[in-house]
């Protein structure tokens, strides 16, 4: 790593004059200590923000739960609460890495963490990501690319609990300009989907405070395939989100992860579901309206029968 | 490099740092290492650190220890070359082999992508720390009943996985232990041994469970 200077804020306006034009917040450093060792990203400084007061906490609530930006990725896993009201967050959380990186990263860092393509995180090479000319995975190995895009960059969106986040329908609220501004979890990525430099909606010095989630779906499944079993990431995923009353489905969203820019979501998709029973015939109705216009590139078509299968299971998984 | 300079930008000179500690907490360092971490870091916070090296105070397998560090110098970095602890080993220096595995307030986090200036203020564990004096922990003699190693890179950190989880759960399932090895991986192939050992010394070994079925596990 370069030499970088180094504060901790205890305060969020104390962090952001800290960061100033060229500093980043560090988290848990999962992401960010990656990126600088290997020259992806350049820092003149980093701001710690864990000791913030306040952002730590997993507050319940009868209509909203609030979970903190620096609350650890292994908390939300062990929390028995959210076990049981957001069964698909605490799913989501289960698969992050491995016991060791959950201990240490927290939600903010998940959701705001970079790209994982190999070209981008290549430290000899200047994608379009690194504001270079041309995208290497179009013409290169994209296995593990995405199906959509809105611009040219097909790298996808890898964070779990964006898309487990995206399914319970949570708010993320980020400090910006002095005050306290509200994203759905599609605002927080929308950029990416326009913009080839983009990982997410945050500008430089916005600072993630929590994320507040509904409990309207009380049924919430996540469900990953990766290549390893264990400590992988998906080449696929799939959350869900509802409500059942009499075996019928309400109020449903579903999303997939790694197919897109941005957690990927089909409204038609969601309003679909509503009222239908839940069984196979509804998932593959459900599944071709979610990969509708897939432009699967090279190497990546096998991600279509996988999120179809994927599609199936998470929602068959909500009938419990 | 720069050099420390306490000049300008509210930069910490080593003199400021100690005069900063205030003679009480310096005359009790060694004793009342929580408050000597808890004022560094009301001290440190807001004020902007190096990039050349500044003192970090790290409180390793109980003892205090004060060190001249620069930012960017990593955890894993800290207690191999600068404090002489050769158990934590670096393997791929990029959160993904395990083999750094170290406690940090008692749960497993890779020493590798930490930094050691963010580490101060918490308790770090090494393997080296496990037992005062010198003697193996039930989970280092299953370790070698079960011949669980074989170069021996990976051990240090799968000792440190498992121990950190019969911490949390004394009794694991054969679920539990490969959740809490998932991020340690040996090159040798000892990974089926390593679950034999975790489940002995947790006096949990299931009868059913043949070699064959703990390979098919992995
Ligand atoms: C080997 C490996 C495997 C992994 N596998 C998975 C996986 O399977 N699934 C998955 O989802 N992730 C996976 N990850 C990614 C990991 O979960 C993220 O790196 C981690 O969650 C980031 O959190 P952090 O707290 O460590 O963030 P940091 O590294 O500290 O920060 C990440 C980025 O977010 C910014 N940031 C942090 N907090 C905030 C905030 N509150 N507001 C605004 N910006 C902020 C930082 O400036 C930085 O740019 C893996 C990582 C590794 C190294
Ligand atoms: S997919 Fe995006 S990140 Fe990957 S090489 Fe292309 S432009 Fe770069
Ligand atoms: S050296 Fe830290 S995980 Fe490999
Ligand atoms: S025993 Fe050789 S790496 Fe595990």
């Amino acid at each position: 790593m370069k030499p970088f200077e180094y504060a901790t804020a205890l305060t969020v306006e104390s962090a952001r004059q800290l960061a100033g034009a060229n500093g980043h917040y560090l988290a848990g450093g999962n992401d960010l200590l990656g990126r600088l060792k290997d020259d992806i990203t350049e820092a003149s400084r980093l701001v710690n923000i864990k000791a913030i007061p306040g952002l730590n906490r997993i507050e319940p609530g009868p209509q909203t739960w609030r979970i903190g930006a620096l609350v650890t990725i292994a908390q939300i896993e062990d929390h028995p609460e959210i076990r049981r009201v957001f069964p698909g967050l605490h799913q989501a959380a289960a698969e992050v890495g491995s016991q060791q990186i959950r201990n240490v990263a927290t939600l903010g860092g998940n959701l705001a963490q970079h790209s994982r393509c190999w070209y981008y995180r290549h430290r000899d090479i200047q994608c379009l990501k690194k504001r270079g000319r041309i995208c290497y995975a179009l013409e290169g190995d994209n296995r593990y690319h995405a199906l959509f895009t809105g611009n040219v960059c097909i790298s996808p969106v890898v964070s779990n609990l964006a898309i487990a986040l995206t399914a319970l329908d949570a708010t993320a609220v980020v400090w910006r300009d002095g005050q306290e501004r509200r994203m759905t979890m599609a605002e927080l990525y929308e950029l990416a989907w326009d913009n080839p430099t983009a990982h997410h909606s945050l500008r430089p010095g916005d600072l993630l405070l929590r994320v507040e989630i509904p409990t309207v779906r009380p049924r919430s499944a996540y469900l990953q395939i990766s290549d390893k079993h264990s400590f992988d990431w998906a080449l696929v995923s799939c959350a869900a989100a509802a409500r059942i009353e009499n075996g019928r489905i309400h109020n449903a969203r579903i999303a997939l992860g790694c197919v897109s820019p941005v957690p990927h979501q089909v409204t038609a998709a969601n309003q679909f579901l509503e009222g239908k029973n839940l069984d196979e015939a509804t998932a593959d109705q459900v599944a071709d309206l979610l990969l509708a216009g897939a432009q699967p590139q090279e190497h990546n078509a096998y991600k279509i029968p996988m999120a179809r299968a994927l599609i199936r299971r998470t929602l068959l998984q909500l009938r419990g | 490099m720069k050099p420390t300079d306490a000049s300008s930008t509210g930069r910490l000179s080593r003199r400021d740092f100690f005069k900063g500690l205030g003679t009480t907490a310096v005359a009790a360092a060694a004793a009342q290492a929580e408050s000597v971490a808890q004022e560094l870091q009301k001290l440190n916070a807001e004020k902007v650190l190096g990039p050349g090296p500044v003192p970090v105070t790290l409180k390793v397998n109980g003892k205090t220890h004060r060190l001249e560090l620069e930012p960017r110098v990593t955890l894993l970095d800290a207690l191999r070359n600068h404090l002489g602890l050769t158990g934590p080993k670096e393997g791929c220096d990029r959160a993904a082999c395990g083999a750094c595995t170290v406690w940090l307030d008692g749960v497993a986090i890779y020493a590798c992508q930490k930094l050691a200036i963010d580490a101060q203020g918490h308790e770090i564990t090494t393997v080296e720390g496990l037992t005062p004096d010198g003697r193996l922990t039930p989970v280092q003699q299953a370790f070698v009943e079960r011949d669980a190693l074989q170069c021996g890179y990976c051990t240090p950190g799968f000792v440190m996985s498992v121990s950190a989880l019969l911490r949390k759960k004394p009794k694991p399932t054969v679920d539990d232990v490969l959740h809490a090895c998932a991020g340690n991986v040996c090159r040798c192939g000892t990974h089926p041994r390593v679950l034999e050992a975790a489940l002995i010394a947790a006096g949990v070994r299931p009868v059913s469970m043949t070699r064959t079925e703990v390979i098919s596990h992995v």
